[in-house]
């Protein structure tokens, strides 16, 4: 890897400004869904992806994710694995969008607003912002040293 | 063993996550069923919410009936769309009145028509609640006779129906 990336990595002050930004994108990204359980799962159904039993469990358990990782990463909690869990969420959405795109399945990605109901964001610009968001969780992942927190270090290292 | 530690912090997270939301989801006014109703055969689609239990508005679920009520022509089809897809199309004589503007548009409706007018409401088919909640609201202001053609304009197109 090059310098440059080793020293990013490397980093611990990008290390504390991905995580929260990270948590709070994805803190913000679940209030709503949490607030109306019932718009977001109609959005989990417009996928088209899902067997319909599990598209209420999705609509239920998937917000709280978002919230319980995003906490994790900005009060400094096992950060790692809550930057797994969201990089793992993110693969799991980069790849429902990129199934749509192909197949020309239009539908609300229901990412920050529910109920807007034929309001659709370009899902292309969608992929790169997870990309992008991807690329910060893997910061925290792969850093390595002392993770600094808002009111000192943290001292595991891990 | 970082790896295995790993392994145990996120199940702890997960494990975390999925009780709070089964809890939260449970407890709130919110809260949706753990499996909702998705088959388009079987009615319009719904996550089953909770507060949902005082639905019990009637649905004509057969598109032939809904056909019946609009020949005997006393009955009101009020269209719950928004006004541009109205516009572009919708059963003939059908009244406008779009879910999302109720509030604003109520009182002129409420004049217009007796509480005992015959109403059906429609939307874009199975996929669409928007008819369930404006029959709600329209029975909430005191209409009696409120009705729910769950097909909506897109069935009632598909069958070679007129439309204006």
């Amino acid at each position: 890897m090059s310098n440059l990336g080793q020293s990013i990595i490397k980093n611990s002050w990008i290390e504390l400004a991905a995580r929260w930004i990270l948590g709070l994108i994805f803190i913000y990204a679940s209030l709503h869904k949490i607030l109306s359980p019932a718009d977001f799962a109609k959005i989990v159904y417009g996928y088209d992806l899902f067997p319909h039993v599990f598209i209420n469990l999705i609509a239920i358990i998937i917000p709280f994710l978002e919230l319980i990782a995003g906490l994790a990463l900005i009060i400094g909690v096992y950060p790692r694995s809550a930057a797994i869990v969201i990089n793992g969420l993110l693969l799991a959405f980069m790849a429902a969008l990129t199934i749509n795109l192909i197949r020309g399945h239009e539908f609300d990605c229901g990412c920050f607003s529910a109920g807007q109901s034929g309001y659709s964001s370009s899902t292309k610009v969608t992929l790169v912002r997870d990309v992008i968001y991807f690329v910060f969780g893997l910061q925290i992942v792969l850093f390595e040293g002392n993770r600094r927190s808002y009111f000192g270090r943290l001292n595991s290292r891990h | 063993m970082v790896y295995r530690k790993t392994v145990k912090e996120i199940i702890i997270l997960v494990g975390v996550a999925v009780t709070l939301a089964l809890v939260v989801n449970y407890l709130s006014p919110k809260g949706i069923a753990l499996v909702g109703q998705w088959d388009t055969a079987k009615g319009v689609i719904t996550a089953n919410a909770t507060n949902d239990d005082d639905y019990r508005i009637s649905e004509i679920d057969w598109i032939p009936d809904a056909r019946k009520i609009f020949d005997n022509g006393d009955t009101l089809f009020v269209d719950a769309r928004s006004r541009d897809d109205y516009e572009s199309g919708h059963i003939p004589g059908a009244i406008s009145l779009p879910v999302g503007q109720f509030n604003e548009q109520i009182e002129s409706f409420l004049n217009q028509y007796p509480p005992d007018q015959s109403i059906v409401t429609y939307c874009s088919g199975r996929t669409c609640e928007d008819s369930h909640h404006l029959a709600r609201l329209l029975s909430d202001v005191g209409f009696s006779d409120v009705r729910i053609f769950i097909d909506g304009f897109p069935g009632w197109e598909a069958e070679g129906y007129p439309i204006e």
